[in-house]
């Protein structure tokens, strides 16, 4: 066989191996779906601090949600902004959204729909739009519009997603700037949360929490405690399921929601992957050596 | 002569072999079957738009991974659909959040002369200078557009540069020195106990670890003199924290695209093929 029949069949060989690599990981997500393992877990740290920030407000309290990520990252974030706005709705907190992304608008709708329907349907809470809660919406302006915000948000928001008059609003009542907030929390799937700590948190004064995904993650740890920027954060879907586990806990009924019910795949998936790459290295290694012994 | 290949080298040639093509169209006649028997014809009769957008958005997230097996004119239209809704939906949103609201309605559609006259006020400068980004595009009168730029680039300087030396560099000093510094508040704990351990020693080891690890990655990126001996001793330990980072990186990425995953399978099973939650 030459060098050039050599390759090709290489080639071949990789290709096979990178698609049954596939085949093994949507068998490793599928699978637990059907077994539904109930997997032991706690939550981290610093889903709890988040947890504490929300449960400790008053009925009344305003929280600002900056929602800003499109449905390309609704996996990880809607299920931690859906338990996220259930636990303000069951606290009788205000969630006060808005948003950067103009792709993220009728999600924030359909988010706010479900949680409310859920918030009905365990506590009885009958959240109304207006009152209980607020869509501002979206405005351009990225940093701009965090500054105008900080020093008017009714300014920047005249009005809120359905056309209503922010100027007189029940759910704005005594917010006038995010200096009035209670507690902010920024859903990201890119750098908003270094902007909002930068031109809203740190020059405003109000406390910062986040809920990103799992790629920004790493970028984030620096600026928990003790620098003290954010108060806590969470972390890609493992971060929404701490979060469902808290607020489950907190109603002593079984743990559910569609974050925790991605955990036994999430688990499985790592689990082959790292052996996987364990198998991968020892191959390479024995590879080494076995060449090493021919010369 | 050559073996029949059962399973083409997708690297050596796009073409389709016959096996491959007719289990593309049974994949094809298998989807709007199962999509049928499970959504129903009742379904799509009683909720058609939901009902029909679940099954465009289950065949266009398996036309999506039919790109693991190999490039295909399906996935090549998903993508370019993927690409120009979402182009579109942002224009229009642009539009109808943005523009209209700020721009057209409080210019073209004034209620009264006084609102008129407020929008020419207030408003008048903001529109030219987003007017005149536009005509960055033509070669002829592209230099108008400095001014729109000038503005935000002074405006973006003089905002950012305090602010980020404040929040992403003094304030992390800030924490950095913050043990060494804290030590001295403990001075009454007897050194060497639990107590001290946990206050005062375990806080300086670490953050004389990152302190040692930021000044190692800044030198390996400081290419001004040649890294010999002791400076390239520390250039490999500097190497050593960036790939300790990169796995930490690494590690959270494999989870978000599984959780991405996770989540257009929970669609397909419990939206698109009904499955019991």
């Amino acid at each position: 066989m030459n060098a050039s029949q050599t390759q090709s069949k290489k080639l071949r060989q990789a290709g096979i191996v990178r698609r049954v690599i596939f085949v093994l990981v949507a068998v490793a997500v599928i699978v637990p779906y059907i077994l539904k393992p109930n997997l032991p877990g706690e939550p981290n740290h610093w889903a709890e601090e988040v947890y504490k920030r929300v449960d400790t407000l008053k009925p009344g309290s305003h929280m600002m949600l900056a929602f800003n990520f499109e449905p390309s990252s609704g996996a990880e974030l809607y299920p931690m902004v859906r338990v996220v706005l259930m636990h303000c709705f069951k606290k009788g907190v205000v969630p006060v959204l808005m948003t950067h992304y103009t792709n993220a608008l009728n999600l924030m709708k359909q988010v706010v729909a479900e949680s409310a329907t859920q918030a009905k349907k365990k506590w009885g809470k009958d959240v109304q739009p207006g009152k209980d809660y607020v869509i501002l919406g979206y405005r351009p302006g990225d940093e701009m519009l965090i500054v105008n915000m900080g020093e008017n948000l009714k300014g920047a928001f005249d009005k809120d997603l359905d056309n209503r008059l922010t100027q007189n609003m029940p759910a704005l009542k005594g917010v006038n700037s995010l200096r009035d907030l209670d507690l902010a929390m920024d859903f990201a799937s890119s750098g908003t949360t270094q902007m909002w700590i930068a031109y809203g948190s740190d020059k405003f004064g109000f406390p910062l929490v986040a809920g990103t995904t799992a790629v920004q993650a790493p970028d984030l740890y620096i600026y928990l405690p003790p620098s003290g920027q954010l108060k806590g954060f969470l972390g890609g879907l493992r971060g929404a399921a701490d979060y469902e586990t808290l607020l489950c806990r907190s109603d002593n009924v079984a743990v559910e929601g569609p974050a925790n019910k991605g955990m036994p795949s999430q688990s499985a998936v790592h689990v082959m992957l790292v052996l996987l790459i364990l198998g991968a290295n020892v191959r390479m290694i024995y590879g080494k050596f076995a060449g090493k012994r021919k010369v | 002569m050559p073996e029949p290949e059962l399973i083409p080298d997708s690297t050596q040639n796009n073409r389709w072999s016959p096996i491959e093509m007719g289990v593309l169209a049974t994949m094809v006649v298998v989807f709007l079957a199962v999509s049928l028997w499970r959504q129903t014809v009742e379904g799509i009769a009683h909720n058609p738009y939901d009902t029909i957008g679940i099954i465009v958005a289950a065949g266009l997230t398996l036309i999506m991974y039919s790109f693991l097996y190999r490039d295909n004119p399906l996935f090549k239209i998903a993508e370019n659909l993927y690409v120009g809704i979402s182009l579109g939906y942002a224009t229009v949103m642009g539009w109808r959040e943005a523009l209209r609201p700020e721009v057209f309605d409080p210019l073209f559609r004034a209620p009264t002369e006084t609102v008129l006259y407020d929008t020419l006020l207030h408003r008048s400068v903001p529109i030219i200078l987003g007017i005149l980004l536009v005509t960055r595009l033509s070669r002829k009168y592209g230099w108008l557009s400095r001014y729109s730029f000038g503005m935000l680039i002074g405006w973006g300087s003089g905002m950012g540069i305090a602010i980020t030396t404040h929040t992403f560099i003094l304030k992390q000093l800030e924490t950095a020195i913050g043990p060494f510094q804290g030590a001295g508040q403990h001075a009454a704990v007897v050194p060497f106990s639990w107590p001290w351990m946990t206050a005062v020693a375990l806080p300086i080891l670490l953050a004389g670890i990152v302190m040692i690890g930021t000044v190692a990655v800044l030198w390996y990126f400081f290419f001004s003199v040649e890294h010999k001996r002791a400076g390239g001793a520390l250039s490999k330990l500097g190497i050593l924290f960036l790939m300790v980072s990169f796995g930490a990186s690494f590690g959270y990425t494999v989870m978000g695209r599984v959780s991405l995953l996770i989540g257009r399978v929970q669609f397909l099973l419990f939206d698109w093929l009904k499955i019991p939650r």
